[in-house]
């Protein structure tokens, strides 16, 4: 049977529907403070140890983002790297089966609103749900280093910001969509949470102990040039970089910091020790994007091809249950 | 017989000599000579107008009991002051020891206007007992005039532009009395002259010399940057009371060149993509006074880069003239991007000048297309299972 008119006709009022829920549930409200909390207290610190530098530094303000404060041990950006899938799987783990749970699903149906519309509008209502409480916690990082450090920051320096705050989205879109996935595949929402949080721990913990075994396992017994060991560091990078958190963490290390020319230590060590490179000369902006593209390139597309799957999946799922 | 006579006689003037030795030691301790002197090396000097004579004179006492004499001096001109000096002091009198001596100075002050001729001053020394007289002839000399020779080793030295030339002159004063000399060069415009002792680092303008002495100075002439080859005298002259002597000194600069290496609007940086060759056009002037043969150019790049240059070598850079030289970078192709320092260098014949290039490396943007590309793809993959899927 040829479906009539636009598959996505209904998209906006399940996006508004959706977005007005999660604002005013008392999750999201949790979710936020958690957030705030969690982004606050490595702010505060590395600002409080900003004050106290006096060495002129062209992107000052970004080292809020990026400076590790002597007391707490932890960036701002460590702490997104870990929030966010939070937050994400937070939003999105019970989007699809809850709805059956409550046998509202067949009711939506029945409103002419195709599958693809609700299933979109929902992935976008949690998408902009969590770029809201981001750009919030942004825009409260950015007042407080203009409150607290008394300096404006330059054009440049915002442009890496916002560009932060996009690949921030983007990261967060790759697990909302994950977390659907799963809600969409398992009908039973605790399972949902703990396939997408165990996914979760696994990329977080488990991951960079087995990427690196498997890089020692695949490494010569003994490296006879530097090429060889550059190749070894590439290899376990490339390996990493199947987690999404990687991908975002390298993201934003380029975009934050302008001195940022290859990642890995080895390599920065090998670039630094190379003939006739100037040390800690910062890129320009658009060098820095294309340094990162792939890892842009990479979390976009994750996200796009895991809505795929959830989308493919729903659409065989039988909802008259 | 007469044997015994010489031995007799023998024996007995031995102790008659004996015995004269014995009287002749005795003069030993107290003169022979018993008196009072007035004593004076020179008795007979010359002086000269409007200058002050010095004669040292003694009042000796040989063998005679202390006593004290007045001293007193007759006979000087009119207009002459003449004063008895004892320890710096006009004395009246003085009072020498048994055997003792007391020195004393005539201080005569000539005037100016005194005639030439001999003057005869008469000291005397007065006791109770006896007098003693010490008549000093002073000649009025005529005045010698000053006389200054300057002589120079090495009168004609050779250098570039940037050496010091130093020339070590023998100054001497022939005049009989001492002398300030005042020392002076005339050069050509913008010539540097300066004056040292000869082997003294302060900078002089003149140099006291004693009455026949002669001294080295040495005076350094740094002739100006830009001067053109030739040789350029310099005269040297010293001056004193009227006298004068000169000497010429002659340098001989032998032109120089000096290359330089930049760009035209002076801007050393530029930028260069990953694998692709780049122009940077520089501009090499010589602002030297001579010409540079065999220019050849040379850069030291980053490892794996390539650098040629557009022409490699200039045979002859004439002064004041400017060449454009291309240099062609060539980043690695497995550049990272960013800032990398370049050295380019040229050298002439004992000549070089070196620039170093700030070269940001860009790389392509192919890999940004082809990340669009991807989520173009993916974006396809979604909508195609939204025509497959899709329904009611």
């Amino acid at each position: 049977m040829r479906r009539e008119g636009s598959p996505f006709t209904g998209v906006g009022p399940v996006f508004t529907k959706e977005l007005a829920d999660h604002l005013s549930s008392i999750r999201m409200m949790v979710l936020t403070l958690f957030v705030i909390v969690f982004g606050a207290f490595p702010v505060a610190s590395s600002l409080q140890q900003l004050r106290t530098v006096v060495s002129a530094d062209a992107y000052l303000f970004l080292r809020i983002f990026t400076l590790e404060p002597e007391r707490v041990q932890i960036t701002f950006v460590t702490a997104l790297n870990f929030i966010i899938p939070l937050m994400a799987i937070g939003l999105g783990f019970d989007s699809v089966n809850s709805e059956f749970n409550r046998r509202t699903l067949s009711r939506v149906l029945s409103q002419p609103i195709y599958r693809d519309a609700l299933l979109l509008g929902k992935f976008l209502g949690g998408l902009a749900t969590l770029a809201v409480g981001l750009m919030a916690l942004w825009l409260i990082v950015f007042g407080a280093g203009l409150l607290l450090l008394g300096v404006p920051p330059g054009g440049v320096e915002v442009a890496r910001a916002a560009g932060f705050l996009v690949v921030a989205i983007a990261y967060g879109g790759v697990w909302l969509a994950v977390s659907m996935l799963f809600s969409v595949i398992f009908r039973s929402t605790a399972t949902s949470a703990l396939c997408a949080l165990g996914l979760w721990l696994f990329f977080f913990i488990l991951w960079p102990m087995v990427a690196s075994s498997i890089a020692m396992s695949m490494a010569p017994v003994q490296f006879t040039s530097a090429d060889e060991l550059l190749g070894f560091e590439q290899f376990g990078q490339a390996l990493m970089r199947v987690s999404p958190g990687t991908l975002f963490s390298e993201a934003v290390a380029a975009l934050l910091n302008p001195e940022t020319r290859v990642f890995g230590d080895f390599s920065n060590l090998f670039l630094a020790r190379s003939r006739g490179t100037i040390p800690n000369a910062p890129l320009p902006f658009d060098q820095s994007l294309l340094l990162i593209w792939p890892q842009v390139t990479g979390l976009v597309a994750a996200m796009i091809v895991l809505f795929a799957a959830a989308y493919v999946i729903f659409q065989r799922e039988e909802v008259r249950a | 017989m007469r044997r015994l006579i010489a031995l007799l006689l023998c024996l007995l003037v031995t102790p008659v000599l004996t015995s004269a030795q014995v009287v002749a030691a005795d003069p030993v301790a107290t003169p022979a000579v018993k008196g009072l002197w007035l004593l004076t090396e020179y008795p007979s000097q010359t002086v000269r107008p409007g200058e002050v004579a010095n004669v040292r004179f003694k009042l000796q006492n040989a063998g005679l009991a202390p006593e004290t004499f007045a001293l007193s001096v007759a006979g000087a001109p009119a207009g002459w002051k003449v004063d008895v000096l004892g320890g710096g002091q006009p004395v009246a009198a003085a009072m020498p020891g048994i055997n003792e001596s007391v020195s004393l100075t005539l201080r005569v002050d000539v005037p100016k206007d005194a005639k030439p001729g001999s003057q005869t001053v008469t000291v005397s020394a007065k006791g109770a007992g006896q007098s003693v007289d010490l008549p000093v002839t002073l000649t009025i000399g005529t005045e010698a005039p000053a006389k200054l020779t300057i002589k120079s080793r090495l009168p004609s030295l050779r250098g570039t532009p940037r050496s010091a030339f130093e020339y070590t002159l023998a100054v001497s004063n022939d005049s009989g009395k001492d002398l300030t000399v005042a020392l002076t060069a005339q050069g050509p415009a913008n010539f540097q002259n300066t004056f040292t002792e000869g082997f003294g680092s302060n900078e002089i303008s003149s140099i006291p010399i004693e009455a026949g002495q002669s001294k080295d100075i040495k005076v350094k002439v740094t002739p100006p940057r830009d001067v053109k080859a030739g040789d350029y005298p310099v005269l040297v002259k010293v001056a004193a009371e009227g006298a004068t002597a000169e000497q010429r000194v002659t340098l001989q600069v032998s032109g120089q060149g000096k290359i330089a290496l930049s760009t035209k609007d002076g801007r050393l940086s530029g930028e260069a993509t990953v694998g692709k060759t780049s122009d940077f056009v520089m501009v090499l002037s010589n602002d030297g006074t001579a010409a540079i043969e065999e220019v050849e150019l040379s850069g030291s790049v980053p490892t794996n880069w390539k650098v040629e240059f557009e022409p490699k070598t200039i045979a002859s850079l004439a002064p004041n003239e400017k060449k454009e030289v291309v240099a062609k970078v060539t980043p690695a192709d497995k550049a990272i991007a960013g800032d990398y320092v370049a050295s380019f260098r040229a050298n002439g014949r004992g000549e070089s000048a070196s620039a170093d290039f700030r070269i940001t490396v860009t790389t392509s943007t192919i890999w940004g297309i082809v990340g669009i590309g991807i989520i173009a793809v993916a974006l396809l993959v979604l909508l195609g299972a939204v025509a497959r899927f899709g329904r009611r």
